[in-house]
């Protein structure tokens, strides 16, 4: 990755997402400029896109002068594998309930970040989610998302 | 007195007083984990808030943000670690003095600026936010929406980073926060035909996903290291008061500093407490030993981080627009609790301002309590291992995520929003315009298009009014601040050369 830098690669997207999105706001859909004076939905949002797409731009030219992003292959691995685990956790709430997907996700996380320690990982995995489940359901009445499979939880 | 009793009568009751107390324990605890900091601290206790009544939930929030500026001190002090930004100054001689075997007395020196800062803040709060609230009462549609810009451009201006950097973190706020229905002519926006999206994006899902997951994501790909903590002679010991005495001038220039500093909109505890150091170290009675231990250090940079905490919630309680990400997550929660920040607060329920107030002032007592009791306790949380404190983190942010409205698709919201925050604080962009652009654009934006129906259709209208175009100048004056500084010091440079030859 090194030679561009990150400022210029995140820059260039938000200049290619905001002209389509700049575009967007020509769509018929939007077109009640005669009922509302010109002052319609996108009138706000046309012009910070605007402002948007000038101010990308000067981020992704900046971004020529900064040093190229360089990374090691282990700490890429590492955020790869945390955004996949929690990506996994948040979709499995929905289908599987709270509790079952944080037991699994308290006990994996660690391992993921670094920590090496089965039995406080596995400690860690029994008791803080159910305290929190316990909290939130019994206490402060925040019905959490309960699985398909038990009544309770 | 009868508003003020309505008040106390707020402020005593059992569950607000076991929030105030419980607050503070837990901010200061996440104050002195190094990474969690205060806007983590507050998105973690949001959860808890939501089936709590106004003013415990208040109590709780306001706890955890005075707690957390102040308990940064204690690991910057005993392992030359800040657990906040905000506590960096700090370690600058209260290490040194922990090295010299006076933690204990350094954490006194800290506890008490902290608490003194704490209190002077809340007492510029009284005075100024019902003096600007009523000021603002004669603010039209134009002034609110000049007001807006200005502060928006001020955080992006101030925040770390490229300006041009802060500047489009701003404008990507103030359009995530226009997606969805429009409030004033009920047609969708950028929805793309997916029903979900006509609700918008979420604030507080965005705010868990920007901040708490991101900041796991960035230390995760700095190799998080279980660090070994030396703990020294850790305990607290005041500090006499004749040796107050030659500092008590420190003192106030100091809690000034950071009061005034804290009603400025992107200007944080960070900032007051480095304003505040320099200013120790050009003009305070031993300047010359600042940095080897020197109490005069700690004092400066506590007393000013500490002030920041009632100041900065003028303009948040007065005007309804917060100065940082802090006091942004605190608005979302008082509208969530039914409180509408802004001059309507203070004709309406000035008993709950006033509640408000004496919640700050016994925040900042109790603060003064844990701290001489509990500071080698909280040393003790410096042990936890990074990865385990940061996996709690994820869970209960998300918890704090899912609770706003108990909607599954805001844990989808806080997942985006944790992996754009952390591809943007990796690339320099500063996260806290993001935030305040999506708070303050449903204003701005409304008050725009009133402020044009005002005018019918001529923005130029808008520089005729005194106030708006005050606004507008010193907005202006912030854009070219770069520009102006960029001249001078190449001026300076030239001048320096031709001194030199």
């Amino acid at each position: 990755m090194a030679g561009v830098s990150w400022a210029s690669v995140i820059g260039g997207l938000i200049f290619l997402t905001t002209a389509f999105l700049f575009n967007h706001t020509f769509a018929d859909a939007y077109q009640t400029s005669v009922l509302t004076a010109g002052r319609g939905p996108v009138f706000f949002p046309r012009i910070i896109l605007a402002a948007m797409v000038v101010l990308s731009l000067l981020v992704t030219l900046g971004g020529l002068r900064e040093q190229g992003a360089e990374f090691r292959r282990s700490e890429i691995l590492v955020v790869v594998f945390a955004i996949a685990l929690t990506g996994a956790y948040i979709f499995s709430i929905d289908a599987a309930g709270f509790l079952i997907p944080t037991l699994i996700f308290t006990f994996l996380m660690p391992f993921v970040l670094g920590y090496r320690s089965v039995l406080v990982a596995l400690i860690l995995a029994l008791t803080y989610p159910l305290a929190i489940w316990y909290l939130f359901n019994e206490v402060f009445l925040i019905i959490l998302p309960s699985s398909p499979w038990f009544e309770a939880f | 007195m009868d508003i003020f009793s309505l008040g106390l009568e707020h402020m005593l009751t059992l569950s607000a007083l076991v929030a105030i107390v419980g607050g503070t324990i837990l901010g200061v605890a996440v104050g002195v984990l190094p990474g969690l900091g205060s806007v983590i601290g507050i998105t973690m206790i949001l959860p808890f808030t939501f089936s709590m009544e106004q003013i415990p939930a208040l109590a709780l929030m306001l706890g955890v943000y005075c707690g957390s500026v102040y308990g940064g001190s204690i690991s910057a002090i005993v392992v030359n670690t800040p657990g906040t930004p905000q506590a960096a100054a700090t370690a600058l001689d209260g290490f040194p003095m922990a090295q010299r075997g006076d933690a204990d007395l350094a954490i006194g020196w800290a506890t008490m600026a902290s608490t003194i800062g704490g209190l002077f803040s809340v007492f510029v709060l009284i005075i100024a936010a019902p003096q600007l609230a009523a000021f603002s009462l004669n603010f039209t549609s134009i002034e609110y929406f000049a007001l807006g810009v200005f502060a928006l451009i001020c955080i992006a201006n101030v925040s770390r980073g490229a300006m041009s950097k802060g500047l489009l973190a701003g404008a990507i706020g103030l359009f995530l926060a226009t997606v969805g229905v429009d409030h004033v002519t009920g047609d969708m926006r950028f929805t793309f035909g997916n029903f979900e999206m006509t609700a918008g994006i979420s604030l507080i899902p965005a705010i868990v996903g920007l901040f708490a997951l991101s900041e796991v994501l960035i230390r995760a790909s700095e190799s998080m290291r279980v660090k070994a903590i030396i703990a020294h002679n850790v305990g607290f010991r005041l500090p006499p008061l004749s040796a107050w005495r030659p500092r008590l001038w420190l003192l106030l220039k100091s809690c000034t500093i950071g009061s005034f500093i804290g009603t400025l909109p992107g200007t944080g505890a960070a900032t007051s407490s480095f304003i505040a150091y320099s200013e120790a170290k050009r003009s305070a009675p031993n300047r010359d030993k600042l940095g080897t231990g020197e109490p005069d250090g700690i004092v400066a940079a506590e007393s000013a981080n500490n002030a920041v905490t009632g100041s900065a919630m003028v303009p948040t309680l007065a005007l309804g627009i917060p100065g940082d990400p802090v006091t942004a997550v605190m608005l979302g929660s008082f509208i969530v609790h039914g409180l509408a920040p802004g001059p309507r607060l203070f004709t309406e329920h000035l008993d709950l301002v006033y509640a408000v107030f004496l919640i700050l002032i016994a925040v900042n007592l109790v603060m003064f309590v844990v701290g001489a009791l509990g500071a080698q306790i909280f040393t003790r949380a410096l042990k936890v291992p990074e990865p385990l404190l940061m996996t709690m983190v994820v869970v209960i942010a998300l918890v704090g995520a899912y609770g706003v409205r108990g909607n599954a698709l805001d844990l989808a919201t806080a997942f985006i929003a944790g992996i754009g925050g952390f591809v943007l604080r990796k690339a320099g962009f500063p996260l806290a315009p993001l935030v305040i652009g999506m708070v303050l654009s449903q204003m701005i934006e409304n008050s725009l298009r009133q402020g044009l129906l005002l005018t019918r259709g001529s923005f130029l209208a808008f520089f005729e009014r005194p106030i708006a175009l005050s606004l507008f100048i010193l907005t202006a004056l912030m854009l070219a601040w770069p520009a102006i500084r960029w001249r001078y010091s190449r001026k300076r440079e030239a001048q320096d050369d031709i001194e030199n030859t």
